[in-house]
């Protein structure tokens, strides 16, 4: 047996694997010891099979946890006292950035805090060049003054990121070393080791976010596996990364900004499998609604799609964590979303959210301003007496009220065409965000299908879908759960990248051969350690390449491990080539290549692939009808269906709701409904 | 969901979010494939849609400074003399003295044109050129008399596309004429893709909604647009002031350039003037301002004085807006053959900076200091020759450190702004990549205490920065530094940011100082050395809270001496902590 558990905000999920069937189980997160949050859930699962805990947990050979500790710490401030290191005359970096701003006329807006404050930022006299020479030798004088001060300081952890260290790191090991002996147990970052990666201010902040974690994250995943040990388990604990990976969770404690993004990096995963399960070569666009942002990726070609440019927050008013992870586009959209009318008589719908405190105004819990979800009772899209199986009945009269003195009154429409709008916009709005991360990769979202995913992916998941002209949509079983399903299917994953610049006119074969073996043998030893006892092991090279005068790489799949001859540099060119006009729509066939960064990756497949399916329910498909409204048809009884009774082949056509206890779909007129093969259900339209 | 069944107020909504994503998809495009620094690293470019009738709709993100006014005005002069367009024309343009910004910023504008051939939109991107064909290796030629010794290829609506294929007469002759051709070719291919997808995207959304709804669209944009800066407006006391400043001296103004400013407030006709005609003719030298960055300029001032960022900037808040302007004068409309070289930064700043700032002083609680002035050497044009690339030359603007954000009514001023033009939307460049790229090393970099122009909300403090050649290497800076002399001010007792500075380290270490418009040779081992302006403060320095006087001690913005003269702040040492002497604070602060 498998557990994923997802500690989110509101919610514990734990999905249990047991062979071929999948079960989904909710507990509060308990934010004060949330390792009591998984035991919770645990404790219900183990409740299911009729066992007590311990004898529960000795059967399960993986636990697969995600959780949300490293990015709360990081957003209420709860880190470790850390210092920054760097290269003297450059003690800035983390304060001037890489500039940039939104909303050029916006000046309520203070300029972001660095993420070291200056008092705790330390100049080291040296300096390495950009071939990696030594301009100035380090003074290791100075570097254990510097550790003294920092003793004296109470810091907790140091990160250190010298310029040009991915060039040659010396002074940084050196720097490391010399730290080591003076502050023993103080946590520290190295730069090159953690993210070897050009532009000094994204490596330098991702050098600073990981050294602020460690102490606590070493502390909570110590907890975490102690406890889960002595509750009975003896199984091996992974943890999910932003990556879209797993590592063990003795890995993660030693490089911890792996676990920073690590919820909304599973979607894509679980996305992946069910697109190629269901839909082949498809381009596939995921969207994992939340309660207060919508999440989105892109998959195609098998291929997860990457970002170097992670920011935690708004881009440029938060930090940039400068690790490559998932690239995952959030807005401000979900079911908690604010629906509002503006001075100038405009409909707003979101960024500010609801939450889950207070939350919607329905859930009566003191919510005043109308939400989406809100919207979405008013339409009859949600049974006000079977939210969460019935577990939480929602005041439907509330919500009326609230949206007609706040957004219908106050633009002249009606309940219900005020409610259909603000769906609209905030359908609109998804639309503006799945255009976004599309373009950046040159996809036609009208060649993709859709997978919906998340509690709330079913209110307008057809709606966005048919906007964006996609052939289909989909909703996987899990789909309520679509990231504790990915992390059951992800791999233990591993990346080494290395720096070295050489362009195609005069290309390296020596230095860029002798790196890749280096890289391979490092692949290889980690498939032979923690990989050990994998069914299947993969190791791919990619290389960041660019025109000449570019400086934004692309990323390009190195055919094999070597590249042999001026035949082999040819393709990669001519790869080149295609990749940018891909992407770009453009390309300049005419002109050379440049090479700046070459990783490796391995990937090391613990089980087959492969996703349970639930258990089916023996309720009718057909549950009646009920009064939903439609801007097109006006209100109108449409049926309504039971998701898990519903089998194989059955034809739900729109308008019409299919429900579960995890998620409400509706089907828009015109469009067909149908499960599939796998469980999932599948709009066409 | 059918367009009939919409409110207006969601259809327009929904709309907006439509163009402005077009928009932001043509930027996208753009700052991933070009070629130079200045585009893809410095992110000097913006990409806007423009009605049929010419007028400003969508923007963006863009730059301020070059899209307020400027891509209306251009596109007027396609249609002037072009009046048949169609699909898959494409036209160049960068003549400043019909609408564009400065020479350096190639316009390509594409008409957007519906199945039966009528125009409905433009979409026009806007790119600062690393190099133009100047008669020296810079895009800002400060000290040009006139457009022939300045020497940019000057472009006005050449068709460079026809039926989507390049008008290979034009790109030989850009290529015989501008510096690292390949450079410039990679940028326009950018430039050009930003364009065609922004039609492929216009022609999508017409077809899918109607033309005629998009029609109806624009007006209800423009009219909600203007009914917003209205009520801005109205939210202002009514008052007139007229505020002075000035350009530093430069070659050809030696005395440098005074401006005059009457700027008058009508909150209850919700209109907002500012009159630029009492100033002199143009001047023999790079810093007249074209047309479009003139009364850009003045906007600029209003939308960041009015503090309600809610308000869109386009032609429909515009209406509110009165710019007077004077044919034949150095902030008005240009006169052929004065040089607008410089047009988009250093006057341009002079007009925008006294513009926040006489709104502060009608309307306590809204306006801003003045942002610092700009272009010291660490934004200068860098040249020469790579030792490491068989002697290929290289030209490009760098932007290695300026920062210069006014004090406004409830913030700091904006750390990495580094002009009130392009109001931070530029970046700030990595020194890896630039050592990268160029033959360069960067000695240091680092933000200097006591230099920032205090107030209740403080200036951002100066950048320092010293850079030369590697090994092997001439190098050769240009640059146009504004401030060396007349700092940015501050507004409402608040006071001055710290001057610009451009110097030279000498081999054997010793500093001399540099002019302000200069073209400085350096031999390995020579350094440039630049300190960028302070950004002026807001309000009285002594009314700042004694808590943020110290944050701003502790993080090294400015010394113990400074808070006490200055902010009227005195200090105790508390075992380790230096804290805050309430009485002796109090009693600084009533003396004063």
């Amino acid at each position: 047996m498998r557990l994923a558990c997802d500690t989110g905000g509101t919610f514990t999920d734990l999905v249990v694997e047991d062979g071929a069937v999948t079960r989904l189980f909710k507990a509060s997160t308990t934010p004060d010891d949330p390792v009591r949050g998984v035991l919770d859930a645990i404790g219900l699962a183990a409740d299911h099979y009729g066992m007590p805990r311990g004898r529960f947990l000795a059967g399960v050979d993986m636990f697969v946890h995600g959780t949300t500790r490293a990015i709360n710490a990081i957003l209420t401030g709860n880190t470790a006292k850390t210092a920054f290191l760097t290269t003297a005359g450059h003690p800035d970096i983390l304060v001037l950035r890489e500039g940039g701003r939104i909303e050029p006329f916006n000046f309520k807006v203070n300029y972001p805090e660095a993420y070291v404050p200056r008092h705790l930022t330390f100049e080291v006299p040296e300096r390495v060049m950009a071939d990696g020479s030594i301009k100035q030798a380090l003074d290791e004088a100075a570097v254990a003054t510097i550790a003294g001060r920092l003793a004296e300081l109470g810091v907790e952890a140091v990160g250190v990121c010298l310029l040009w260290s991915v060039a040659n790191p010396v002074h940084e090991e050196r720097v490391g070393a010399i730290l080591a002996e003076h502050l023993p147990n103080v946590s520290v970052t190295l730069s090159h080791r953690l993210n070897p990666t050009l532009r000094e201010y994204r490596r330098a902040s991702a050098t600073v976010i990981d050294a602020s974690l460690k102490p606590l994250m070493f502390d909570y995943l110590s907890k975490l596996t102690n406890r889960l040990r002595e509750a009975g388990f003896s199984g091996r604990t992974l943890m999910v990364t932003s990556q879209g990976g797993v590592m063990d969770a003795e890995a993660v404690a030693r490089a911890p900004i792996h676990s920073i993004n690590s919820g909304p990096a599973m979607a894509p995963v679980a996305g992946r499998f069910y697109a190629e399960r269901d839909f082949g070569a498809a381009p596939v666009i995921i969207a994992d609604t939340g309660g207060t942002s919508y999440d989105v990726s892109l998959v195609r070609d098998g291929r997860i799609p990457w970002t170097r440019e992670t920011w935690l927050g708004q881009r440029f008013r938060g930090h940039m964590t400068g690790f490559p992870s998932v690239d995952v586009k959030s807005i401000g959209a979900g079911g908690g979303s604010i629906a509002s009318v503006d001075a100038g008589g405009l409909l707003q719908v979101g960024p500010r959210s609801a939450g889950s405190t207070p939350g919607p105004v329905a859930y009566g819990k003191g919510g005043t301003e109308p939400t989406v979800t809100d919207c979405a009772l008013i339409l009859g899209y949600i049974d006000p007496a079977f939210f969460l199986g019935g577990a939480m009945p929602l005041d439907l009269d509330a919500a009326r009220a609230a949206l007609k003195t706040q957004v219908a009154d106050r633009l002249s429409i009606s309940l219900e065409e005020a409610a259909a709008a603000v769906l609209a916009l905030a359908t609109e709005k998804m639309v503006g965000a799945i255009d976004d991360i599309t373009v950046n990769q040159g996809i036609d979202p009208g060649a993709a299908v859709m997978i919906g995913g998340g509690g709330a992916a079913g209110l307008n998941a057809v709606a966005v879908g048919k906007r964006l002209g996609c052939a289909a949509v989909l909703i996987p079983e899990t789909g309520a759960t679509l990231s504790a399903a990915g992390a059951l299917m992800s791999e233990l994953t591993t990346e080494h990248a290395r720096l070295l610049f050489t362009t195609s006119a005069k290309f390296d074969f020596k230095g860029v051969n002798a790196l890749m073996a280096t890289m391979e043998e490092q692949c290889q030893a980690f498939a032979d350690g923690p990989g050990a006892g994998a069914i299947e092991v993969a190791i791919d090279f990619a290389v960041e390449a660019r025109y000449p005068h570019q400086i934004w790489e692309i990323e390009v799949p190195v055919r094999g491990r070597r590249l042999a001859d001026q035949a082999a540099l040819d393709d990669l060119v001519a790869d080149f080539h295609a990749m940018h006009k891909k992407i770009f729509e453009i390309n300049d066939p005419h002109s050379g290549a440049e090479f700046v960064t070459w990783r490796a990756k391995v990937r090391c497949r613990l089980k087959e692939p492969g996703a349970g399916r639930l258990t089916a329910c023996d309720s009718d498909a057909s549950i009646g009808k009920r009064t939903v409204y439609f801007s097109s048809t006006g209100w109108s009884d449409v049926p309504v269906a039971r998701f898990e009774a519903m089998p194989p082949g059955l034809k739900v056509t729109g308008p019409a709701i299919v429900e579960s206890s995890f998620t409400t779909v509706v089907i828009d007129p015109g469009t067909v409904a149908e499960r599939t093969s796998g469980g999932g259900l599948y709009v066409a339209l | 969901m059918t367009n009939e069944t919409l409110s207006g107020g969601v259809r327009t909504a929904i709309l907006a979010s439509r163009m402005e994503g077009i928009a932001r998809k043509m930027q996208n495009t753009l700052f991933r494939t070009a070629r130079s620094g200045v585009l893809n690293t410095a992110h000097d470019f913006s990409c806007v849609i423009v009605t049929a009738d010419c007028q400003l709709l969508a923007s963006a993100e863009s730059l301020p400074i070059h899209t307020l006014v400027g891509p209306d005005l251009m596109c007027e002069a396609v249609r002037g003399y072009h009046p048949q367009m169609k699909a898959g024309d494409c036209y160049l343009h960068n003549s400043p003295y019909e609408g564009d910004s400065h020479p350096a910023d190639h316009c390509l504008i594409v008409p957007v044109v519906d199945a039966g051939g009528t125009v409905r939109f433009f979409v026009l991107a806007k790119a600062h050129q690393a190099d133009c064909g100047n008669s020296r290796p810079t895009t800002y030629m400060g000290h040009a008399a006139d457009v022939y010794e300045e020497g940019a290829l000057i472009f006005s609506a050449v068709k460079i596309q026809s039926d989507y294929q390049d008008n290979q007469d034009i790109i030989r002759m850009c290529k015989a004429r501008i510096r690292v051709p390949e450079q410039w070719w990679g940028d326009y291919l950018a430039t050009l893709g930003a364009v065609r997808i922004g039609e492929r995207e216009l022609v999508q959304l017409g077809e899918e909604v109607g033309w005629d709804v998009l029609d109806n669209y624009a007006d209800a944009w423009f009219d909600y647009s203007e009914k917003k800066m209205e009520d801005a407006i109205r939210r202002l006391p009514s008052g007139m002031v007229t505020v002075h400043s000035a350009h530093d001296p430069f070659p050809g103004v030696p005395d440098g350039i005074p401006v005059n400013i009457h700027v008058a407030i009508d909150a209850a006709a919700g209109r907002i003037s500012v009159d630029l005609t009492d100033n002199i003719d143009c001047q023999p030298c790079g810093l007249n301002l074209s047309e479009g960055c003139a009364r850009t300029a003045a906007m600029v001032g209003i939308y960041n004085g009015i503090l309600d960022h809610t308000v869109p900037a386009n032609a429909g808040s515009f209406r509110r807006i009165d710019v007077k302007l004077r044919e034949n004068c150095v902030v008005g409309i240009p006169r052929h053959p004065h040089s607008c070289s410089v047009a988009t930064t250093n006057l341009a700043d002079r007009v925008s900076n006294p513009v926040q700032r006489a709104i502060a002083e009608i309307a306590p609680g809204f306006g801003m200091a003045e942002t610092g002035p700009i272009m010291p050497p660490a934004m200068g044009v860098i040249s020469g020759r790579d030792p490491r690339n068989e002697g290929a030359p290289f030209v490009n603007q760098i932007f290695l450190g300026t920062t210069g954000g006014a004090g406004t009514a409830v913030t700091d001023g904006y750390l990495s702004i580094i002009h009130v033009g392009n109001a931070g939307l530029c970046r700030q460049d990595s020194i890896e990549v630039d050592e990268l790229q160029y033959p360069l090393f960067v000695k240091e970099r680092r933000l200097v205490a006591d230099t920032e122009g205090a107030g209740r909300y403080r200036g951002a403090p100066s950048a320092y920065a010293e850079f030369g050649p590697v090994e092997g290497c001439k190098l050769e800076v240009l640059y146009t530094a504004d401030g060396t002399i007349n700092p940015a001010a501050g507004a409402r007792g608040g006071l001055p940011g710290a001057t610009s500075k451009a110097q030279k380290r000498l081999l054997d270490g010793s500093v001399v100082d540099l002019p302000a418009c200069y073209g400085v040779a350096l031999e390995p081992g020579e350094f440039v050395i630049s300190r960028s302006a302070g950004g002026g403060g807001y309000g009285d320095p002594r009314t700042r809270a004694p808590d943020m006087v110290l944050n701003d001690i502790r993080e090294g913005w400015i010394s113990e001496a400074r808070a006490q003269s200055v902010y009227g702040v005195a200090l105790r040492q508390d075992g380790k902590s230096l804290e805050i002497d309430v009485e002796s604070t109090a009693a600084l602060r009533t003396k004063a």
